[in-house]
C-alpha cells in the first residue's frame, strides 16, 4: 500500500482507522472519523452496510420510521470520500501497535463489480434461484443474484455461492447441471438447452445414455433421491432437438487452418463443434457408412433411438463440419496424408471397437458371438438367429444392451452371468432393473471356464465355475476367486461375450515414427491430460482410444478440451495456461425439506418392449419435468446459469471473481461487530420452529415493515390469517442462567412495547399482550413511552414468566401457559405469540476478537479498561456497540463517537495526512453567457428505456429553447458516462446541464461533482426524475411514460435556464473548544479534545473540579475506586497545557455562529472574553431530595447516596447494623418526575452486596416497583438475590409507609408476590432518590438559546441518531445533564461530545452559503415573520434595521421565504423565478414565451 | 454384535415382562448381546430418595461399579432407574464423591435405552434386518419424563422437544405425528394414590393426540405405558369420550418392523389390543 510510505514516515502515527463492521456504531464511527481529517477503511462481513438497524421497521420511543432515519446516513457514508467500503471482507489479522497497525483483510468475491453494477436490476428479473431472504428473516425468499434493500449501500448487487455446485462439479465436461435444472424449474427451456449447449453439444443422446455422476453427487440424494438431472437435460434438448429452429450457437468470423478429426464419435463430434463455433474448417474421417460411433452402432435402438443421433449430428453439421464417411484412416487416407493436405491440427478420437476375447476355450465356437459384433449388426438392421437360450458374459452396459438386443431378436430365455455379486456390477442400475423387468435371468458369481460345442461345432453348453469375493483389487472392487469344485455345466446355444472393448490402431500402420504417438501397454494412445496433445506436434488424440471404453460424456469431455487445446495451438497461444485451477465445490449443509420421491420415467411397458426396438424410456412431460426440477436444493446457492450476464448491460458480472487479501496499514482500529438474536430454537418449551405462529422479535420487525415480506400487512406467517391476539413473551434469551445468558439484553422490553403500540396501528383491533418479569425502561423517554403503552395505547402487560407455548392443532392459534398475578396457572389462547429474543455477540466475533488480539467475557462482550467502556484490552483497538454490552441504538450511536474519540487520539498529530481531496479545475465564468443547455437522457440499462422511448425523449429535448446538445447514455451515472459528460460540458461549452434519470436525493451529488470536474458552478445542474416518476409507476403505459417524461424534461430544462451560479464562502475557523460543567463529564470531553490538539476552556462554577463524582461517587458497581480516578483527571485537567480552567465561572453570553463564537466568561466578577468555535455543554445533575419517608425528620433515613458514602468511608455504625430497607423510585417515575433515574436499582443492588460484605448478618430487604439492572448489570442482581438479600415489590398506588418506632423504623409494605401487608423493622431506611436536572441548566440554556426536555434535561438534536449534537450548531451535550447515567456511560458520552465536536474543530476554515435564504434588505420591513417562522431560530433583527440570516446556520429549509409577506426573502437555488419558470413548464407545451430563447442569462 | 451391560430393574421382572421379553428379544435380533448385571440390586426408586439421599445414591452406585467392572457400557430400560443412575454418576463424579462407599471412574456410559437404538449403529443393524415399512401406524412419541429431565442429570440435549423416538419411528417407516405432549407428565405412582390426579392427566394426553390425528401412542417407559393402557376404558367413560390408542413400546415396533412374530404374543399383554389398528393398516405378522 502506498500510505504504508507516507504512514510512518518521521515517526508519526498513521492518519487512518479501521472500523470493522458497518451497523449504525460503525457507520457513525466512520462519519466522526472520516469528518474530522482520517482516512477510513469499513469493513463489514455484509454485502452491504446499515447492520440490523437497517431490518427495524420503527424504533422506539418516537415510533420514527428506521430505514427513513438510517438511508440518509447510508448515502454520507456512501458520498464521503474519506470513507472506503469494503464489503463482504474479515480481518484474517492484526500485526503492529498503536498507532501503526497492518491489517491483513480477507475479501470474498462478490461476483459483480462494484465499479460497474449500477443497481439496476435487471439480474434479478433472470435469476431462477430462490433462496430464503436473510434480510427478512427468511420469511420469504430472494435470488441468489440480490441486494438486500433498495436503499442498501453498496447499492450494487452481489451473488451467493457456496462454491460449484456438486452436481457441476462432477460431470466430466462441466456441464452446468445445476444452473439448467433452476432454469427449467422456470419454464425457460430454451435457455437451459442453450447453457446445456455451452458444454456439452450431444444432449438428447446423454438425456438417454448418460450414467450421470451428476446424479450421484447431487445433495437431494442424501435427503431422499437425487434429482433426476439427466432426464431433465433430455426434457429440454428434445423440445429444442424437435423445435421448428433448434439451437444453434453463433459461429465466430471464418478462420484459415484446417482441422481434421479422425473418428465421428462422441469425442470427434464434440471437438468438432467447438472448433467450428471458433470459426475453424473442420473435417471429420469416418470409417462407417454414418457418424456417431457407437451412439449408432453399439446402443441399441430401444434406448437410443437412432433419429436422435442423426438429429444432433446434423445441428453439428449445420456449423459447417465436413463428414467424411466411409472413409478409413490408415487405408483411404493416412495421418501423412492429412497433414500434406495442409491440416493444420488433427484429432485422433477412433474410440474402442475390437471386443475383447476371454481367453477360454470354445470360443471360436459357432454361436459365439463377441457382443459388440452383435449389436453392430443388430444396429445396421440385421436379426441373428441366436437360438433359443443365450448365456451373455459380462455386467456392464454392454453387456446389458446385448441381453436385451438378445430378446427383442428372438431368444427365449437369456441369462447374464457376471463372475461378482450385483453391488460391483458396472452397467447403469436403470439398464439392471430394465433388463430384469423384461425377464433376462442374471446369475452372480460364476464365471465362464470352457464354451462346449456339439458335433457341429456348434455352442451346446457352457461351464461355469462358482466364485467368492476376495479382498479388494486396484479397481476398489473385491476381487473374485474362484471356488474349487463347484464347476457346473448349463444348456446354451449361444454365448455373447461382453466383457471389455479394445482400440483398433490399424490406422497407425505404416506410418512413419515422426508421426506416430506413443502408445501405452494397453494399447491407447498416451497424452498430456491436461491438452490432450501428443508428443507429436499438431496431433492430439482423446475418448476411448485413449482411455479405454469409457462413457459418451467422458468422450465428450475430451472433445470439449481438445477444442481448447486445438485452438490454442494454431493461435500460438500457450495450451497449458491456466487450465487446472477448478473452483472449489460447495460443501452444502443438508437442509430441512419435506421429503419428495424422484420422478419416475415413464417406461413402455415390459411385455411391448421385448417385442421391438421401440424406445423404452418415454421422456418427461412439462409437468413432471418441472415439478422434478423444483425438487433440486440449490445447495451451491448460485446455480452458475449465467442468466445474469447475459441481461447485465453494464457487464458487471464476473462469476471468475476469487477470493483478495488486501493489506492495511492504519493507525488504529474499531471493534463494531454488532450483534445477533439468540436462537429461539433453545428455548424449546416455546415451540419455535415448530409451531409456525411462534416467531422472533426481528421476525415480526419485518412483518411491520413495509419493505418486508408482507408489506407491513400484520399477519401470520402459517397461514397468512390476520391475528387478533398477540403475546409477546419477554427475556427469550435473556436472564436465563440455564441457557449461560444471564445478563439483561436491555433492549427488548421497549421493542416490544414498541412492536405492540405499531401493530396496533397497523390493525387497530389487535390485543396485544406482553408477559415480563420487570418491565425494563431506563433509558431517556422510556418511561412516558411505557406509561404511553399501557395506559393509552391499549398494550396489555402481564407480570409473569410464560412456562410453556402449544400448539391448538385444529386452528393453529397457541395456547399460552403461565401463572398469574395471584398465582394462578392460566391457559390462554393467542393467535400469535412474538419471542422477544435477547442479543448475543455473533458466534464468529469471538473469533475475530482473537484475531484482533483482544479479549472478551464469557459471553462475548469485550473487556475494557476501567472507567473506560469504548476500550479493549488491547492498545489502539477500540470497541462499541452491543459487542460492548446490549444496548440501544442512542447508546450505541453516543458510544460509537466515543469510540471515534479514542481512535483520534492516538493518531490524532496525523490528522489530515491521508485524506483524499478531489482537485477542482478553475471554474469557468458564465455570467452574460447565453444559456447552452446540454441534455442527457439515462436509459437506466433497460430500467428506464425498457419503457420510455429514450431516443424520442432524447429527440423532442433537442427541439426545447436553448438546448444545444441532447443525447442518451445506457447508465448516466457510471463513470464512463460522468467523463463523457465532462468531455461534452468542454466541447459544447455547455453552461447548463440537466440529466434526466433517477432520483436527485441519490445521484445529484455525484453529477455535481462531475460539473465541478468540467469547470462549471455545481449548482448550474438539473435533474428530471423520469425513472421513479415514469418508467416505475407508468410501465404498463409505455406512451404515456414517454410523454411524461418528456414533460419533466421540458420543466427541468425550463428551470435549467434561470439557475445561477452560487457561490459558498469561507471563514476561520476557531479552533478552540468551549466546555462548561467541570464534572467528570467536562472534564473527560476537555482532556480529549486537548489531548487531540485543540485549545479548550473549561468553565465550573464551583471553585474546585470534580463534579457530583468527587462528591458523591466512591466505588463503581464493579468495585473500582471513583475517587482515585476523578482525582487523577482533576489534575491531567489543571496540568494540560491545552487546556484553561476557569473556576467559580459562569459564561455570561454568547454570539457568533458554529465555528466561531464568542462568550465572556465572568470570574470574580471580572470578565474575560473567549473565543471557540464549538461549545459543549456538561453541567449535570443532582440527587432529588426526598421529601417523603420521614427523609430530613428521622436520621436513620438516608438517600443512597449518602448510604454509599457511609459504606465507603467505613462508618462504623456499619457494622451493627440488623435491618436495613431500602425503597426504590423515590421521586422518579411518578407523576412529577415520569422518568426512571437508570442508576438506582444497581445502586441498591450494589450496595446491599457491599453492606452485606461488611456484615454479613445484616438482613437487607429492597422494595421495588421493576428491578432495571440492565445488561450485564443484571448479574449483580442475581448475586444479590444468591446472597439473601430480599427483594419485595410494591405497587406505586400501596407505596410503602414508614413509621419511627422506638430506636428503629417500621416500614409496612403491600408485598405484590404474596398479596399481603408485610411489616418491616429497620435500623436505617435507604432511599434511592431521583438524579433530576441540575439547577444551572436553566441559566445555560437561557444564554446559549438550547432547549431543555419536559424534564428539564438538555434536550438533543434527535433522540436516536444525534443524541450528542444540540439542534444548534456548533453545540454539544454529554453527561448527567443529558439524563442520568453511570459514571462509565458519562465518561463515554462525553468522549462522543469531543469526537462530534473534533468533525468541526479540526476543520481550518469552514464554507457557508450555498444553498441559503437571504435578505434583501431594502425590502424587509422588519415585522418578525422569519424570526418566528424559523425552526432552527436563526433569523434575528440586525443593526441595520433588517432581518439578518447567518448563511452558517441557516438550514435552507424556505420556511421563511414562503412566509415573509415583503417577499423579501429568497432561497438560493429554489428562486421564485426557477420554481415558476418550471411549473410554467409543465403547464405550456412548448416553452416558447417562457424561457427566453437564446436569451441572455 | 453390540455387547453391552443391561439393568433391567424391578418393574421389568413383574409388571412389565412384556417391555423387557419385546427389549430382549428384539436386542438380540438385531444384534445386541445383552450382559444382565450381575447381582444387581434396586435403584433406590422414590421410595430410596424420599428418605436418604444418601442410601438413595449407594444404592444406584453399587450397581455402578458392577458394571464399571464389567467394562461395558450399561443399559437401562427404565426411566426412573436411568435417572437414578445418572444421578448417583454425577455425585460419585462430583466434588462429595468421597461421603459415598462406592468409586465409579466414569469410564462407561449409561444408556436409557431408547437413546441407546438411536444410534447410527444401531439403526444400520436394524435396516440390514428391515422386513416392512411401518406404513399406516400414526404414532405420537410420549417420552415421559425421567430419560431426559432434568437434563443436568440426564445429559439430554432436547429435553422439552425430544425427537430421537420420533426419528427411530419414522427411520421404521411410521408415520409420526409431532405433538406438543411428549414430556408431560403420565402422573405416574399417584395412580395409587390419586387416580383423579392421573385420569385428568392421561385424558389431557389422549385429547391432544386424537386431535392431531393419532392413532396409537408409543412409549419407552413401562410406568407411562401402565398409566395410559390400563385406564383406558375408566378415562373415556369419565370424560365421555371414546378413546382407542394402542399404547405401544418402541421396542415392539421395532419388532414388528423386522418381521418378529413374537410381537403378536406380547401385544396380548396389553390392556388395549392393539389388533384392530394392526389389521386394520395391514402390519399383522
Amino acid at each position: 500500500m502506498s500510505n504504508q510510505e507516507n504512514g510512518t514516515k518521521n515517526g508519526k502515527p498513521v492518519g487512518s482507522v479501521m472500523v470493522m463492521g458497518g451497523g449504525i456504531a460503525g457507520m457513525q464511527a466512520s462519519l466522526d472519523l472520516a469528518n474530522s481529517g482520517f482516512l477510513v477503511y469499513l469493513v463489514d462481513k455484509n454485502i452491504s452496510i446499515g447492520g440490523v438497524m437497517a431490518q427495524l421497521d420503527k424504533t422506539f420511543p418516537t415510533n420514527d420510521c428506521s430505514t427513513c432515519m438510517i438511508s440518509p446516513k447510508l448515502i454520507e457514508v456512501a458520498s464521503n470520500p474519506n470513507i472506503e467500503i469494503i464489503t463482504r471482507a474479515e480481518v484474517e489479522r492484526v500485526e503492529g501497535e498503536a498507532g501503526n497497525f497492518v491489517v491483513t483483510v480477507k475479501k470474498y468475491p462478490r461476483f459483480v463489480r462494484e465499479d460497474r453494477c449500477t443497481g439496476c436490476g435487471e439480474c434479478i428479473n433472470v435469476c431462477p434461484v430462490d433462496l430464503p431472504a436473510d434480510f427478512n428473516q427468511g420469511l420469504n425468499t430472494r435470488k441468489a443474484i440480490y441486494r438486500h434493500f433498495p436503499q442498501a449501500i453498496p447499492s450494487t448487487f452481489a451473488i451467493d455461492k457456496l462454491g460449484t455446485s456438486p452436481c457441476k462439479a462432477a460431470c466430466p465436461a462441466g456441464v452446468h447441471a445445476h444452473g439448467y435444472v433452476a432454469l427449467i424449474r422456470q419454464g425457460k427451456y430454451k435457455e437451459a438447452l442453450k447453457l446445456v449447449k455451452k458444454d456439452n453439444p450431444l444432449p438428447s443422446i446423454c438425456g438417454r445414455v448418460c450414467p450421470h455422476p451428476c446424479e450421484n453427487a447431487c445433495t437431494r440424494g442424501e435427503v431422499d433421491e437425487p434429482v433426476a438431472i439427466d432426464f431433465l437435460k433430455r426434457f429440454v434438448a428434445d423440445l429444442d432437438l424437435y423445435d421448428e429452429e433448434p439451437y444453434l450457437p453463433e459461429v465466430k468470423e471464418k478462420k484459415e487452418d484446417k482441422v481434421a478429426i479422425v473418428g465421428g464419435g462422441p469425442a470427434g463430434l464434440t471437438a468438432a463443434y467447438f472448433l467450428a463455433m471458433e470459426g475453424y474448417p473442420v473435417t471429420i474421417y469416418e470409417s462407417m457408412p454414418e457418424a456417431g460411433g457407437w451412439l449408432i452402432y453399439g446402443i441399441p435402438d430401444y434406448r437410443l433411438p437412432k433419429e436422435i443421433v442423426r438429429k444432433e449430428i446434423e445441428l453439428i453439421e449445420k456449423l459447417g463440419v465436413e463428414i467424411k464417411t466411409n472413409v478409413c484412416v490408415g487405408k483411404d487416407v493416412t495421418l501423412k496424408s492429412l497433414k500434406d493436405q495442409d491440416y493444420k491440427a488433427i484429432f485422433i478420437a477412433t474410440g474402442t471397437t475390437k471386443s475383447r476375447a476371454m481367453g477360454i476355450e470354445g470360443e471360436d465356437l459357432q454361436g459365439v458371438i463377441p457382443g459388440a459384433d452383435f449389436l453392430r449388426r443388430v444396429n445396421v438392421g440385421e436379426r441373428p438367429d441366436l437360438g433359443e437360450t443365450v448365456a451373455v458374459i459380462g455386467g456392464g452396459n454392454v453387456a446389458m444392451d446385448t441381453a436385451r438386443s438378445a430378446l427383442r431378436t428372438g431368444a427365449k430365455k437369456v441369462m447374464v452371468l457376471y463372475r461378482r455379486a450385483l453391488e460391483q456390477m458396472p452397467a447403469n442400475p436403470e439398464e439392471i432393473e430394465e433388463a430384469q423387468e423384461e425377464g433376462v435371468e442374471f446369475h452372480y458369481l460364476v464365471a465362464p471356464v470352457k464354451i462346449i460345442g456339439d458335433e457341429n461345432g456348434r455352442v451346446k453348453a457352457i461351464r461355469c465355475i462358482r466364485m467368492e469375493l476376495g479382498k479388494a483389487d486396484e479397481s476398489g472392487r473385491r476381487r473374485p476367486i474362484p471356488i474349487e469344485g463347484s464347476e457346473f455345466e448349463i444348456e446354451v446355444d449361444a454365448v455373447l461375450p461382453a466383457i471389455g472393448l479394445s482400440t483398433d490402431l490399424s490406422f497407425l500402420n505404416g506410418i512413419t515414427d515422426d508421426l506416430k504417438p506413443k502408445l501405452s501397454r494397453w494399447q491407447t494412445i498416451e497424452i498430456d491430460p491436461i491438452t490432450l496433445a501428443t508428443n507429436v506436434e499438431g496431433i492430439f488424440a482423446g475418448g476411448d482410444v485413449v482411455t479405454g471404453a469409457a462413457t459418451v460424456i467422458d468422450a465428450i469431455a475430451a472433445g470439449k478440451k481438445v477444442a481448447v487445446s486445438i485452438d490454442r495451438y494454431l493461435r500460438g497461444e500457450d495450451m497449458a495456461a491456466g487450465r487446472k485451477a477448478q473452483q472449489p465445490v460447495a460443501q452444502p449443509k443438508i437442509p430441512c425439506v419435506q421429503k419428495a420421491p424422484r420422478a419416475r420415467m415413464p417406461r413402455l411397458d415390459p411385455e411391448e418392449r421385448v417385442k421391438s426396438f421401440s424406445e423404452v424410456q418415454l421422456g418427461f412431460s412439462e409437468e413432471e419435468a418441472i415439478k422434478e426440477a423444483e425438487r433440486c436444493l440449490n445447495c451451491g446457492l448460485c446455480s452458475e446459469c449465467y442468466q445474469c450476464v447475459e441481461v447485465c448491460q453494464a457487464e458487471a458480472i464476473d462469476h471468475e471473481m476469487t477470493e483478495e487479501t488486501l493489506e492495511l496499514n492504519v493507525g488504529s482500529i474499531l471493534f463494531s461487530p454488532g450483534f445477533e438474536t439468540f436462537d429461539a430454537k433453545l428455548k424449546a418449551e416455546y415451540g419455535y420452529g415448530r409451531y409456525d405462529n411462534v416467531i422472533t422479535s426481528l421476525e415480526f420487525e419485518r412483518i411491520l415493515s413495509a419493505s418486508g415480506p408482507t408489506t407491513g400487512h400484520v399477519v401470520r406467517p402459517g397461514d397468512h390469517k390476520e391475528p387478533k391476539k398477540i403475546a409477546w413473551i419477554q427475556c427469550v434469551g435473556s436472564r436465563d442462567a440455564s441457557l449461560k445468558r444471564d445478563y439483561c439484553s436491555a433492549v427488548c422490553c421497549m421493542y416490544a412495547t414498541k412492536q405492540a403500540i405499531i401493530a396496533k396501528e397497523h390493525a387497530p383491533d389487535i390485543e396485544p399482550t406482553i408477559f415480563f418479569i420487570d418491565i425494563r425502561a431506563m433509558g431517556k423517554g422510556f418511561e412516558r413511552y411505557y406509561e404511553r403503552a399501557k395506559n393509552q395505547r391499549g398494550v396489555r402487560y402481564v407480570r409473569s414468566l410464560v412456562s410453556r407455548v402449544v400448539e391448538v392443532p385444529e386452528t393453529k392459534d397457541l395456547m399460552v401457559q403461565y401463572v398469574d398475578e395471584e398465582g394462578q396457572i392460566q391457559t390462554e389462547e393467542f393467535d400469535m405469540v412474538v419471542l422477544s429474543v435477547g442479543l448475543k455477540p455473533r458466534k464468529e466475533t469471538e473469533e475475530y476478537a482473537e484475531r484482533i488480539g483482544i479479549e472478551v467475557d464469557s459471553y462475548g462482550f469485550t473487556k475494557s479498561k476501567p472507567f473506560d467502556i469504548v476500550s479493549t484490552t488491547r492498545e489502539g483497538v477500540f470497541a462499541c456497540g452491543v459487542i460492548q454490552n446490549p444496548k440501544d441504538i442512542p447508546e450505541t450511536v453516543a458510544q460509537a463517537s466515543a469510540a471515534s474519540a479514542e481512535a483520534q487520539r492516538v493518531i490524532a498529530e496525523s490528522r489530515g495526512q491521508l485524506v483524499r481531496v478531489l482537485e477542482k479545475p478553475p471554474e469557468r465564468p458564465v455570467t452574460g453567457e447565453i444559456p447552452r443547455v446540454g441534455v442527457f437522457i439515462c436509459h437506466c440499462g433497460i430500467n428506464i428505456a425498457g419503457v420510455v422511448d429514450v431516443e424520442a425523449v432524447t429527440e423532442y429535448a433537442k427541439t426545447l429553447p436553448n438546448v444545444v446538445f441532447a443525447e442518451h447514455l445506457l447508465f448516466s451515472c457510471s463513470t464512463d458516462a460522468t467523463e463523457h459528460i465532462k468531455e461534452v460540458i468542454k466541447e459544447q461549452k455547455l453552461n447548463r446541464v440537466v440529466v434526466a434519470s433517477c432520483s436527485l436525493r441519490t445521484h445529484e451529488p455525484l453529477f455535481q461533482t462531475c460539473l465541478e470536474e468540467a469547470g462549471l458552478n455545481k449548482y448550474l445542474f438539473e435533474m428530471a426524475n423520469i425513472r421513479d416518476q415514469c418508467s416505475w409507476v407508468h410501465s404498463e403505459d409505455k406512451e404515456k411514460a414517454t410523454e411524461k417524461a418528456k414533460d419533466l424534461v421540458r420543466m427541468a430544462v425550463a428551470r435549467s435556464v434561470f439557475l445561477e451560479p452560487l457561490y459558498e464562502f469561507s471563514f476561520q475557523v476557531a479552533q478552540q473548544a468551549l466546555v462548561i460543567g467541570g464534572g467528570v463529564a467536562g472534564m473527560t470531553a476537555a482532556l480529549n479534545l486537548a489531548d487531540q490538539g485543540f485549545f479548550t476552556y473549561l468553565v465550573e462554577k464551583e471553585s474546585e473540579l470534580g463534579g457530583q463524582a468527587r462528591k458523591n461517587i466512591f466505588f463503581t458497581p464493579d468495585g473500582l475506586d471513583a475517587q482515585s480516578y476523578v482525582n487523577e483527571l482533576v489534575e491531567k485537567v489543571q496540568n494540560h497545557d491545552k487546556i484553561k480552567v476557569f473556576t467559580k465561572a459562569q459564561v455570561i453570553d454568547y454570539s457568533g455562529h458554529v465555528g466561531n463564537f464568542t462568550s465572556n466568561v465572568l470570574v470574580d466578577g471580572e470578565k474575560e472574553s473567549i473565543q471557540y468555535g464549538i461549545a459543549i455543554i456538561a453541567t449535570g445533575a443532582v440527587e432529588y431530595q426526598p421529601k417523603e419517608y420521614l427523609y430530613g425528620e428521622n436520621n436513620r433515613v438516608l438517600t443512597q447516596l449518602q448510604f454509599h458514602k457511609a459504606l465507603a468511608t467505613g462508618d462504623d455504625s456499619i457494622k451493627d447494623l440488623k435491618d436495613v430497607v431500602m425503597i426504590q423510585c423515590v421521586g422518579s417515575r411518578d407523576e412529577e418526575r415520569p422518568y426512571c433515574s437508570r442508576v438506582c436499582c444497581t445502586a441498591a443492588v450494589v450496595n446491599s452486596l457491599k453492606l452485606k460484605e461488611l456484615n454479613p448478618d445484616v438482613n437487607v430487604t429492597i422494595l421495588y416497583r421493576d428491578i432495571r439492572t440492565f445488561g450485564t448489570k443484571e448479574l449483580y442482581y442475581k448475586k444479590a438475590r444468591e446472597a439473601g438479600i430480599r427483594f419485595i415489590r410494591y405497587e406505586p398506588e400501596q407505596k410503602p409507609e414508614v413509621k419511627a418506632s422506638g430506636n428503629g423504623l417500621e416500614i409496612s409494605v403491600f408485598d405484590q408476590s404474596i398479596k399481603r401487608n408485610v411489616l418491616l423493622r429497620a435500623d436505617r431506611l435507604v432511599l434511592s432518590a431521583a438524579i433530576v436536572p441540575s439547577p444551572t441548566n436553566k441559566d445555560i440554556a437561557q444564554v446559549f438559546k438550547l432547549n431543555e426536555d419536559a424534564d428539564g434535561f438538555f434536550m438533543e438534536a434527535h433522540v436516536k441518531l444525534r443524541p450528542i449534537d444540540f439542534a444548534n450548531a456548533g453545540f454539544f451535550l454529554c453527561g448527567l445533564g443529558h439524563g442520568p447515567k453511570f459514571l462509565d456511560e458519562a465518561i463515554a458520552h462525553a468522549k462522543g461530545a469531543a469526537s462530534r465536536a473534533a468533525t468541526l474543530l479540526s476543520k481550518k476554515e469552514m464554507f457557508v452559503g450555498g444553498r441559503v435564504a437571504v435578505v434583501d434588505r431594502k425590502k424587509c420591513a422588519v415585522c418578525c415573520t422569519c424570526v418566528r417562522a424559523c425552526p432552527y431560530g436563526v433569523p434575528y433583527i440586525g443593526p441595520h434595521g433588517a432581518a439578518v440570516i447567518e448563511p452558517a446556520i441557516c438550514r435552507g429549509c424556505g420556511v421563511c421565504a414562503s412566509e415573509c409577506p415583503g417577499k423579501a426573502i429568497s432561497l438560493q437555488h429554489t428562486t421564485d423565478v426557477q420554481v415558476i419558470t418550471k411549473v410554467e413548464g409543465l403547464l405550456e407545451e412548448s416553452l416558447e414565451g417562457i424561457v427566453p430563447s437564446q436569451a441572455s442569462n | 454384535m453390540i455387547d453391552v451391560s443391561y439393568y433391567p430393574g424391578c418393574s421389568l421382572e413383574g409388571t412389565a415382562k412384556d417391555y423387557r421379553e419385546s427389549i430382549e428379544t428384539v436386542c438380540e435380533r438385531v444384534g445386541i448381546k445383552l450382559h444382565e448385571l450381575e447381582d444387581w440390586n434396586c435403584c433406590g426408586a422414590t421410595a430410596a430418595h424420599s428418605l436418604s439421599h444418601k442410601a438413595a445414591i449407594n444404592l444406584s452406585a453399587r450397581n455402578l461399579t458392577i458394571a464399571e467392572k464389567a467394562g461395558m457400557d450399561l443399559v437401562i430400560p427404565c426411566a426412573l432407574c436411568f435417572n437414578r443412575m445418572k444421578a448417583a454418576e454425577k455425585v460419585l463424579l462430583g466434588p462429595y464423591r468421597r461421603e459415598y462407599a462406592y468409586r465409579f471412574e466414569g469410564s462407561i456410559k449409561i444408556w436409557d435405552l431408547l437413546d441407546f437404538f438411536c444410534q447410527d449403529r444401531v439403526k444400520a443393524e436394524i435396516a440390514r434386518r428391515f422386513k416392512r415399512p411401518l406404513k399406516g401406524l400414526k404414532p405420537v412419541c410420549y417420552y415421559g419424563c425421567m430419560a431426559n429431565r432434568p437434563p443436568t442429570i440426564t445429559d439430554a440435549r432436547n429435553w422439552e422437544n425430544p425427537t430421537n423416538m420420533d426419528e427411530l419411528l419414522s427411520f421404521l417407516g411410521a408415520e409420526v405425528i409431532d405433538w406438543p405432549y411428549k414430556t408431560d407428565c403420565c402422573g405416574a405412582s399417584h395412580v395409587v394414590a390419586r387416580p383423579d390426579i392421573v385420569f385428568n392427566l392421561v385424558y389431557k394426553l389422549f385429547d391432544m393426540a386424537e386431535r392431531v390425528g393419532a392413532n396409537c401412542i408409543v412409549v419407552s417407559c413401562q410406568m407411562c405405558q401402565a398409566n395410559l393402557d390400563m385406564y383406558q376404558d375408566e378415562i373415556s367413560k369419565k370424560f365421555n369420550r371414546d378413546f382407542y390408542f394402542p399404547i405401544l413400546y418402541f421396542t415392539e415396533l421395532v419388532g414388528m418392523a423386522i418381521g418378529e412374530k413374537q410381537v403378536n404374543r406380547w401385544l396380548t399383554k396389553h390392556f388395549v389390543s392393539a389388533k384392530p389398528l394392526i389389521e386394520s393398516v395391514g402390519l399383522n405378522l
